[in-house]
């Protein structure tokens, strides 16, 4: 269980069920089947991120970033409330691996989450134009607002990609 | 869940009988002495586990907890890479330690966790008088994080701080860490709780 350092001035890691909106370069380690979210705007070359943990919020409110149908809505508001065009939206969804064979519950909460996000993304009408989804095993991303909106992932079998 | 000095002194105490059980079995199979921290409880935000399982690789043995109470929660023999493959190592009597991990490795950490985390169950139900049985193992050997997070999803629906009960056990002679991580439902808490407030007062 080895510490690291978070929220540094420049430098935000998302952790499970928050959310970030910005221009500075935001993290989110170790996804398994949770899914990291990102929304650019190229134009405004700001972006958001929520590291989303469950397919459905049912009528939950406190931490719109932890659900798929409220993570979307609420990086959107946010975006455009820092002046972003809806058109100028693109999103990304990185995650939703499936990290243990099934259980007697549903362990595989992978696919859920991310099938809930891409119709989520559909409902408000926000492109999906890159997705790194599915698998059996984890990924750290970082992505970089104001560098074109580039998006590196750390795989667990040590390789790097860039998107 | 807030819990007061004498629920969390219980909880301790409880996971105290518990690790020391695992303890004694690991101790056995690895035929060496085992050191043990005193079991930690602690209230973590579920945004605020990265602070405690990183991106390091490492063995992540899972058991749902089956019995009386259902769902009880989860039960998480953690090791990291170099201590599993130390583990193997250490019960058949090789030496190379930066061989990368392997098949007779999982199976090692599958049958290790398992007796280790039957014995702990076994000591714990026995103590609050209910029955408590590990489902069969899963693995993953991955970023620490990612297949930490996946038990989380399966409790935290509705809560966003979980309790952790952790206990550290040690084997110096080969250099092998591992941990053994408790992560019950809230329900099972209570539940917990009222079995050991009862176990208090027949003892007061």
């Amino acid at each position: 269980m080895s510490g690291y350092t978070r929220d540094t001035a420049d430098k935000i890691n998302v952790g499970i069920g928050e959310f970030s909106v910005g221009s500075m370069t935001m993290t989110s380690i170790g996804l398994g089947s949770c899914i990291a979210l990102i929304i650019h705007d190229d134009y405004l070359k700001i972006g958001a991120v929520a590291h989303i943990m469950l397919p459905e919020s049912k009528g939950r409110d406190e931490r719109p970033g932890k659900f798929a149908d409220t993570a979307v809505p609420l990086l959107k508001t946010e975006l455009i409330k820092r002046g972003s065009k809806p058109r100028s939206l693109q999103a990304t969804i990185i995650g939703g691996a499936r990290m243990f064979e099934k259980f007697r519950g549903d362990l595989d909460i992978g696919s859920r989450n991310i099938e809930a996000v891409s119709q989520a993304l559909k409902v408000h009408c926000i492109p999906l134009v890159t997705e790194e989804t599915g698998g059996t095993s984890g990924r750290s991303i970082t992505y970089i607002p104001t560098n074109g909106g580039t998006i590196t992932i750390k795989q667990a079998n040590g390789e790097w990609k860039e998107l | 869940m807030d819990l007061n000095e004498k629920q969390l002194d219980a909880l301790q105490e409880m996971g105290n009988i518990g690790a020391s059980h695992a303890a004694t079995s690991l101790s056995q199979m690895l035929m060496n002495e085992i050191s043990m921290t005193v079991p930690e409880v602690k209230k973590i935000d579920i945004a605020d586990i990265s602070d405690y399982f990183g991106e390091e690789i490492c063995a992540m043995v899972v058991f749902e907890i089956q019995g009386t109470i259902d769902p009880a929660g989860y039960i998480v023999y953690h090791v990291p890479l170099k201590s599993a493959i130390r583990m193997t190592n250490a019960m058949i009597g090789m030496q190379d330690e930066d061989r990368e991990i392997n098949e007779m490795d999982e199976s090692a950490l599958l049958e290790v966790g398992n007796i280790m985390v039957s014995h702990f169950l076994d000591a714990t139900a026995e103590l609050l008088g209910i029955v408590m049985l590990p489902s069969p193992p899963q693995l993953a050997i991955d970023m620490a994080h990612a297949s930490f997070e996946n038990i989380v999803a399966q409790v935290a629906l509705d809560i966003n701080e979980i309790l952790l009960f952790s206990t550290e056990l040690k084997e110096s002679e080969n250099g092998i860490q591992s941990t053994i991580v408790l992560l019950p439902e809230e329900n099972t808490l209570t539940e917990i709780l009222s079995l050991l407030d009862n176990l208090l007062e027949q003892v007061s």
